[in-house]
């Protein structure tokens, strides 16, 4: 069962194009590693996949996205197919203005859903989620911005996940972390993946071997080769894949 | 979740919302010229260019030369310019290479000040604590030694051009000080300590890299100055004396004069009866609007240069 | 020692006179109207309306004008100045219409106020048919626009892409992401620019000569001439009774400390 497929994607900046007619099947409940060296197209890709890359001045983007058989670009609205498909960042970007827990519940709280009772239970499920809670129950109103790089990235996974998406992307979310911090946000991906979807890039070769269970590996915007991660390290059918995870370039 | 079709139309309003509110202020700033030229009319047509060059005011009559307030305008900004150029320059001078670090903010917080104080404030002091003192030890001493030179020929008035400059002086200069210690700051740090290894001194890493560097900047920031000083009104119109007199019956620096906004400030009220006299004065303050129209465009080009640098 | 370092350290003594020469008139000025203006202020100058030369009497009318004009002039120029910022910052993409409202908008600065004050003397004054605090309030908020509208661009330009981006992960409309966290981000630099604002208009007399005018009672309604501290400061000292002159320095008193516990509280705020 596939959740998200893509079909033909293609993508631009202004005239220069970045992604070549990739074509790819994520299955349900699994986390799916991108790699590939820096600069190959790997993060315009990830935000192809919820229509964040449109919000750059000039980007352009054809072919399909199509989650649960309706493509996100012709079929959906981009509001709603970002709800439905969340994102976390490279650097922790928890709101500077807000106190923590309204950064949980910004996305649902700026659409109007003000029940207090309901928020203050997703605030609490989801800081547990990601093992924040025991760490600031007591200060939910402090400012987002004072915690520590590592719980503010987790901040910022909670926020993702508090509008409950069926997909997660994450856009080498432990590059700026600490190796401390960085296994934390690991461990919590491989538990997120009993509910969610996870579309992870990273540059670092051996976390998509700890944590995904499928690897895609993209090359000067085209896809050179997808598979279970076990088959892609052990035995990579493109000389280009074997040379990348091996580390002989890039 | 709301539904898509409302969110665009919420979408929508407000960006209506904002164009509106930036329509208004187009419509705001063309209405400024309408409205002053509308009210302008009766007197261009009448007076035509006497209202520039003739040199006799009197509503009785109907005769109104701006001529005096014109020149008083621009003389007493220009000696203002004069004073506050030399001021100013030394004034970022001292903050750039030769003030401690922990001074600094102290130098840009009288900068602040000095510009936050109203200038009816400073029409005040200088009406009632520096108009007499600048009498008593200043104009009377020199209209004693040097007098047969008109432009400092008596008698002395205290309230005069001369004053007028003084405490216009001390208003712009905190605008252009502190635009010029921001450019000054802005040099780049690898020009002049290319300049201080090869044993400079501060004053010539100053003449050489720092002044060259900043030139189109204090050169805007000037212009800027000379905007503020033409349109000064309270503390000019409370310390220049509002009089005819000069240029053309007294050179003399130490009489005193009038400036546009002195002499629109101190007869406006009297001449809402008379459509002639009040518009004439409309006229003065069109003449102004437009100096301070083309000193707007003179900073906007000079700074666009400075960006291209 | 040589030529080159005599020059250096005159310069260096030059420059340090300077600083300190310009140090005098602030003070001067702070000391003067101080000493002067505290012997009048008193409870009945704050509370009561002016009274004729030599009965006492106060000011009281005049502080509650200036209070009210200001408000005014806030009420229209705030959401004008900070609507056109969020445009020009978020909705404009750099188009030549938006450089033409930043010109305007640059230019709309450097207008001299007593211009300002003509303007609305002839846009409402007129069509009124008499004076009145409306047009005041009008004069002066066209100086708050620019100062708010610059504030409000610069301060949302200058959050960052990663905060954006944060927002539209979310799913949000752009008018949310667009009120809600960037300006909510950008807050603090529009609250600054608003109160630098609130006193550079306390401080504006020339264009409430034309329009407010003055008036020796309590406001009795906003479409009506108004008393004003500026206005006031101005009719007294010009008068040349001492009395009345003795009343200015206390109400340049009370609007010197306004304006310069605004500008040194804002400083605080924003160095934090």
């Amino acid at each position: 069962m596939y959740k998200l497929r893509v079909n033909g994607l293609s993508a631009w900046f202004q005239n220069k194009q970045v992604l070549f007619d990739i074509h790819l099947e994520f299955p349900e409940k699994k986390v799916i590693a991108i790699i590939g060296p820096s600069g190959c197209g790997k993060t315009t890709f990830l935000r192809c996949l919820n229509r964040m890359h449109e919000l750059t001045p000039g980007a352009r983007v054809e072919g399909k996205v199509i989650l649960d058989g309706k493509d996100i670009y012709s079929e959906m609205d981009a509001m709603e197919v970002r709800r439905k498909i969340g994102m976390v960042f490279q650097k922790p970007n928890p709101f500077p203005h807000m106190s923590i827990y309204d950064n949980v519940v910004a996305g649902l709280k700026l659409m109007g859903i003000r029940d207090r009772k309901i928020l203050d239970g997703i605030v609490e499920r989801k800081l547990k989620e990601v093992g924040l809670w025991d760490e600031v129950c007591n200060d939910l109103k402090r400012s987002g911005a004072q915690l520590s790089g590592g719980q503010q990235q987790r901040l910022c996974i909670a926020r993702a996940l508090a509008t409950e998406p069926e997909v997660l992307l994450m856009d080498e979310p432990t590059s700026s972390l600490d190796p401390a911090s960085s296994a934390r946000v690991e461990a919590l991906i491989r538990v997120l993946k009993n509910n969610t979807t996870i579309v992870i890039v990273t540059h670092n070769i051996q976390q998509a071997a700890r944590i995904s269970d499928f690897t895609a590996f993209i090359y000067n915007g085209k896809l050179i080769e997808y598979g279970e991660t076990k088959e892609i390290f052990e035995s990579p059918k493109d000389p280009l894949t074997e040379k990348y995870i091996t580390g002989r370039f890039g | 979740m709301k539904n898509i079709s409302k969110i665009i139309f919420l979408e929508n309003f407000f960006k209506l919302i904002l164009k509106i509110a930036t329509l208004i202020i187009i419509v705001i700033f063309l209405l400024m010229f309408y409205s002053l030229f509308e009210r302008s009319m009766p007197s261009l047509m009448e007076n035509g260019f006497y209202i520039l060059f003739g040199s006799s005011w009197d509503p009785n009559i109907k005769l109104f030369g701006g001529a005096p307030a014109i020149l008083g305008t621009i003389i007493s900004s220009a000696i203002a310019i004069a004073f506050a150029f030399p001021i100013s320059l030394s004034i970022a001078i001292f903050y750039t290479e030769y003030c401690p670090l922990r001074v600094r903010p102290i130098i840009s917080e009288i900068m602040n000040l000095l510009a936050a104080i109203p200038s009816v404030i400073y029409g005040i002091w200088g009406l009632w604590t520096i108009s007499p003192i600048i009498k008593l030890n200043f104009q009377e001493p020199i209209i004693a030694s040097i007098g047969f030179i008109p432009l400092f020929s008596g008698p002395a008035y205290g309230l005069s051009i001369f004053l007028a400059s003084l405490i216009l002086t001390i208003m712009i200069t905190p605008i252009i000080a502190s635009i010029s210690m921001d450019i000054f700051l802005k040099t780049p740090i690898l020009l002049k300590e290319a300049m201080f290894a090869l044993g400079a001194t501060k004053w010539e890493v100053l003449r050489h890299v720092v002044i060259p560097f900043a030139r189109r900047g204090i050169l805007a920031a000037t212009i800027l100055g000379l905007g503020r000083a033409l349109g000064e009104t309270m503390a000019v119109t409370m310390v220049i004396g509002n009089s005819y007199i000069w240029p053309f019956q007294s050179i003399s620096l130490f009489s005193p004069a009038t400036t546009i906004t002195s002499k629109i400030a101190s007869e406006f009220p009297e001449s809402v009866i008379d459509l002639m006299h009040n518009s004439s004065l409309m006229s003065l303050a069109l003449i102004l609007l437009l100096f301070s129209i083309s000193i707007s465009f003179i900073t906007k080009f000079i700074e666009k240069g400075v960006k291209y640098r | 020692m040589n030529l080159r370092k005599i020059k250096n350290a005159l310069i260096r003594i030059t420059s340090t006179i300077v600083v300190v020469l310009i140090t005098i008139p602030l003070l001067w000025i702070i000391f003067d109207v101080f000493i002067k203006g505290i012997s009048v202020i008193g409870l009945e100058f704050l509370i009561s309306l002016p009274a004729p030369i030599g009965e006492g009497g106060g000011i009281a009318n005049a502080i509650l004008g200036t209070l009210i004009i200001n408000a005014m002039a806030c009420a229209i120029g705030l959401p004008l100045g900070i609507a056109t910022g969020i445009y020009l910052s978020e909705y404009s993409n750099d188009s030549t219409f938006s450089t033409f409202i930043r010109t305007i908008i640059y230019t709309l600065s450097g207008v001299p106020s007593i211009i300002l004050g003509l303007f609305a003397f002839a846009l409402i004054v007129i069509r009124i048919g008499h004076y009145t605090a409306i047009a005041a309030a009008f004069a002066l908020s066209i100086i708050v626009i620019p100062i708010v509208a610059k504030a409000t661009e610069e301060g949302m330009r200058a959050v960052s892409i990663e905060i954006r981006e944060g927002a539209f992960a979310l799913g949000l409309p752009k008018w949310i992401v667009v009120t809600k966290i960037i300006l909510g981000v950008a807050k603090s630099s529009i609250i600054t620019s608003s109160l630098l604002a609130f006193a550079r208009i306390s401080g504006e007399t020339a264009p409430l000569l034309f329009t407010a005018l003055f008036s020796y009672y309590w406001p009795r309604g906003i479409n009506e001439p108004m008393a004003s501290l500026q206005v006031l400061i101005y009719n007294y000292a010009m008068s040349g009774f001492e009395a009345w002159v003795i009343r200015a320095w206390g109400a340049s008193l009370l609007l010197l400390l306004l304006v310069l516990f605004i500008n040194i509280l804002v400083r605080r705020i924003s160095t934090r």
